[in-house]
Formats: C-alpha cells, structure tokens, sequence
C-alpha cells in the first residue's frame, strides 16, 4: 500500500467542535438523569437560600420606600456558609461522578481524544447544571420571598416588588452558580482528563 | 526486503512493585510487516497487554523505541499522539469498553466525531460498518441490550471507524464464547485481507494463532521465537 500517513505530513485534525461537545453533555446528563437531578437540586437549595433572603430584603425596603437594602451580618454569614457546604458537595458529586466515567474517559482518549476534549464535556455539564439549577433556585426563593412578605406585609408588597432589582438578582444569582458549579467540577475534570488512556481503562468502579 | 509498519528497538517496560521491579517487556525486538496478520502469544504475565499498549502509544516504555511507519513515537507530543489513535490505530479490547450510555451507532460514530466527519457522513458510514459486522439490525442498541459477541462486533465496527490501517486487538476472543469467538476471528481475518489492514493481536486463543502470519511467542517479558507460517 502505497498511502503514508504520517502524523507530520497528513492535514487531518482531531477536534471536538462546540456543537458536537454541547450534544455529548446533553446525552450524559440525559442518560445520568437521577444524579443530575441531585446535582441541580444541590445548587438550586443553595442559590433558594440565597434569593430567599436577597429577595425578601429587596421586598421589604421597596415596601418601607427605604433607600438601601441591607443585609444583616447573621445572614451574609448564612448564605457563604450554605453556598460554601454546596461546593463541597458539588466537589463531592462531581469526583464521584468522573470516577464512575473514567474506562469511558480511557476509551475516548483511545479513539483519539485530547485532554481538552474531555474537559470541555465536564465543563459544558458543569455549565449546564448551573445554569438550571440557578435558575431553579431564583424562583422558588423569590416566590418563597415574596409569598412570606405578602403574608406579612399584604398582598400591596408584591404590586410594589421592583422589577429591575429583580431581574438583575436572576443575572446574579445565575453567574454564581454558573461560577460554583464550574469551580466546583474544574479540578475533577482535570483529573479525569490528564489520566492517560492505559490508568482510566484500568480503572474499576 | 519487508515493509515494516511497526517495529520495536530494546523495549523494556519496569514496574515497581513493592520494591522490586518487574520487567514486564525486557529488550524486545519486533517488527511488524505491513499488511500482515500478527499474533502476540504467551501465558499471563508474559507481557503480551503491555506490549499491546506500548505499540498502540496507549503507555511510555521504560527505555527502548517504538517506530510507526519510522516515526518514533515518544517524539510525538500529545496532540500527535492522540491524532495516530484517531486515524491510524483502531484498538479492540477483551472488554470491548464500549461507551453504556451511547447506543451501537453513536458508538461506532464518536471516533469520527473526533476526527472532524460531518454527521450524516459519520451515520451512513457508522450503519455502512455496523451492517458490515451484521448488526444492522441492531443500530440502536445500548451495549447493556447486546450478547458479548455483538458487542465485540460493535467495538471492531468502532475501530474502523476511521479507517485505520492498523488495528489492535487485546484478546479479543477471551471473554466470547467457541463459536462467537471464530466470527470475530473471520471478521478480522477479512479485514486484513481485504482491505489491507495490519492485525496485532495479543491472545492465547489458538484458533487466532492458527489464521496468523506471523505470531511472536513471549515469555517472561522476552520474545522467545517469532513463527512465520506464509514463508514468502
């Protein structure tokens, strides 16, 4: 046979374009939907909590036509501590989680997969899970926010909730946990992706 | 003079196992001539896995080179590295390592995702392969939904996938039963005859060794002898 195909001098690429990394992920999470439930129900808890408090104050001040909002010491400290224990959960889910794939992360090295292959597809996940169960979590904490200070403002509250300061929470909220899920998933992503083919395929769960 | 696809110079391979070291490949000399059907045979522990791994660029030796069409391929970095996995070699394991989550066809399509195909390239040409392995009715199957046969039959449709010209097989046959381990072996056996691709086969499976051109005995992580059975 007379073909050479060389690694220097052939132009075939390896890639994994976004679009086909985006549909990798979505089977994933599609076909691992239990856990991933339990992932985005980790994240929407924390960022509820969050909102809760954020929307009940922003509520309230709007109510009281107060100038600031504040938020009291005790639940500033709440909140970091219940989004700190949701990143070591997530940390916690997500090492699990890539120890459960890695023969899949060996054989796809095999067929010619790069680390950032493997890292894009967790990161994506990662993005994904973040993205919904931030959402998730901004609208049961704001429903729950604005139900408890209807009950005990009135329903005249909920006419006079700002809608601005609302939304920009939604962007707020959604970046942090956009944020916590990926920080959360970068270092077992790492891990996962810099094994070589042999050590993953070794691997048994 | 023999066109040799792959060929091996001094290859050792130590591991450290509680402070001894074991030489799972010691000095080992082979060549591999293009086109051809080779077996790697020996017991357990022989070093045939590791030779495996060390010729399909799966794992570093210790000292000694491997040459892919005369390229030594610790040279390569790792992007070149994965890039002969994609088109070059197409790997064949004992556990076949398929994908559970991916059906048959997604499967035999993920190599060519990697390899930049388009989709309805990668479809036609996963269900051209899958019906080649005669699992065309079986395109959407999960691996956990297929006999151990089929799924084997998956993996080397997989292997094909990009057309590789040499094709790896980690006891391919060890987990299969008689009769579902002599289809694979005519599968492979075709490949090779067909369309040219240059078989390596690890096995102790002697219906294997008896299709091979060439089989290279080892014992204790040394080549004992090389057997050539088409003298030409």
């Amino acid at each position: 046979m007379a073909r050479t195909k060389n690694v220097r001098d052939d132009k075939r690429k390896i890639e994994l374009p976004l679009l086909e990394a985006f549909s990798i992920s979505f089977e994933q999470i599609r076909k691992r939907f239990k856990r991933s439930i339990i992932v985005v129900g980790s994240i929407a808890l924390g960022i509820a909590l969050l909102t809760h408090l954020e929307m009940t104050n922003i509520v309230f001040a709007a109510y009281m036509s107060s100038a600031g909002v504040t938020i009291e010491a005790y639940q500033f400290w709440l909140v970091m501590v219940s989004l700190f224990v949701c990143g070591v959960g997530l940390i916690n889910a997500n090492l699990i989680a890539t120890y459960e794939r890695y023969r899949e992360i060996g054989t796809m090295k095999c067929l010619g997969a790069l680390d950032q292959h493997v890292m894009k597809i967790f990161l994506i996940e990662a993005l994904i899970f973040g993205l919904v169960g931030g959402l998730i979590g901004f609208f049961v904490g704001t429903l729950t926010a604005v139900a408890s200070s209807c009950f005990q403002l009135g329903i005249d509250a909920l006419w006079k909730t700002p809608l601005a300061t609302t939304l920009q929470n939604l962007g707020l909220t959604t970046s942090l946990s956009v944020g916590l899920s990926i920080v959360s998933t970068v270092y077992p992503a790492l891990k996962a992706a810099r094994l070589n083919p042999i050590e993953a395929l070794r691997h048994d769960v | 003079m023999f066109d040799h696809i792959v060929e091996t110079q001094n290859l050792s391979k130590h591991f450290e196992l509680g402070g001894t070291t074991i030489k799972a490949l010691d000095n080992v000399d082979i060549k591999i001539v293009r086109g051809e059907y080779n077996s790697l045979v020996g017991p357990s522990g022989s070093g045939k896995t590791t030779l495996f791994n060390m010729v399909g660029g799966l794992d570093r030796p210790t000292s000694g080179k491997v040459y892919i069409d005369e390229i030594d391929i610790a040279m390569l970095d790792a992007y070149e590295l994965a890039w002969l996995r994609c088109h070059r070699v197409g790997y064949i394991f004992q556990t076949f390592n398929l994908i559970p989550v991916l059906t048959a066809l997604e499967n035999v399509s993920l190599p060519m995702i990697f390899a930049g195909v388009s989709r309805s390239e990668r479809k036609k040409r996963a269900v051209e392969l899958l019906n080649m392995v005669g699992l065309g009715e079986r395109l959407h199957h999960r691996p956990m939904e297929l006999s151990a046969g089929q799924q084997q039959r998956v993996a080397i449709a997989r292997a094909l996938a990009n057309d590789p010209d040499i094709i790896l097989a980690d006891e391919p046959t060890g987990n299969l039963d008689l009769q579902t381990g002599l289809e694979i072996i005519s599968i492979l056996r075709k490949l090779n005859q067909e369309k040219g691709v240059t078989i390596i086969a690890a096995t102790h499976d002697l219906k294997i060794i008896d299709v091979s051109d060439t089989v290279f005995w080892l014992r204790d992580g040394r080549i004992e002898k090389v057997e050539r059975k088409n003298a030409d």
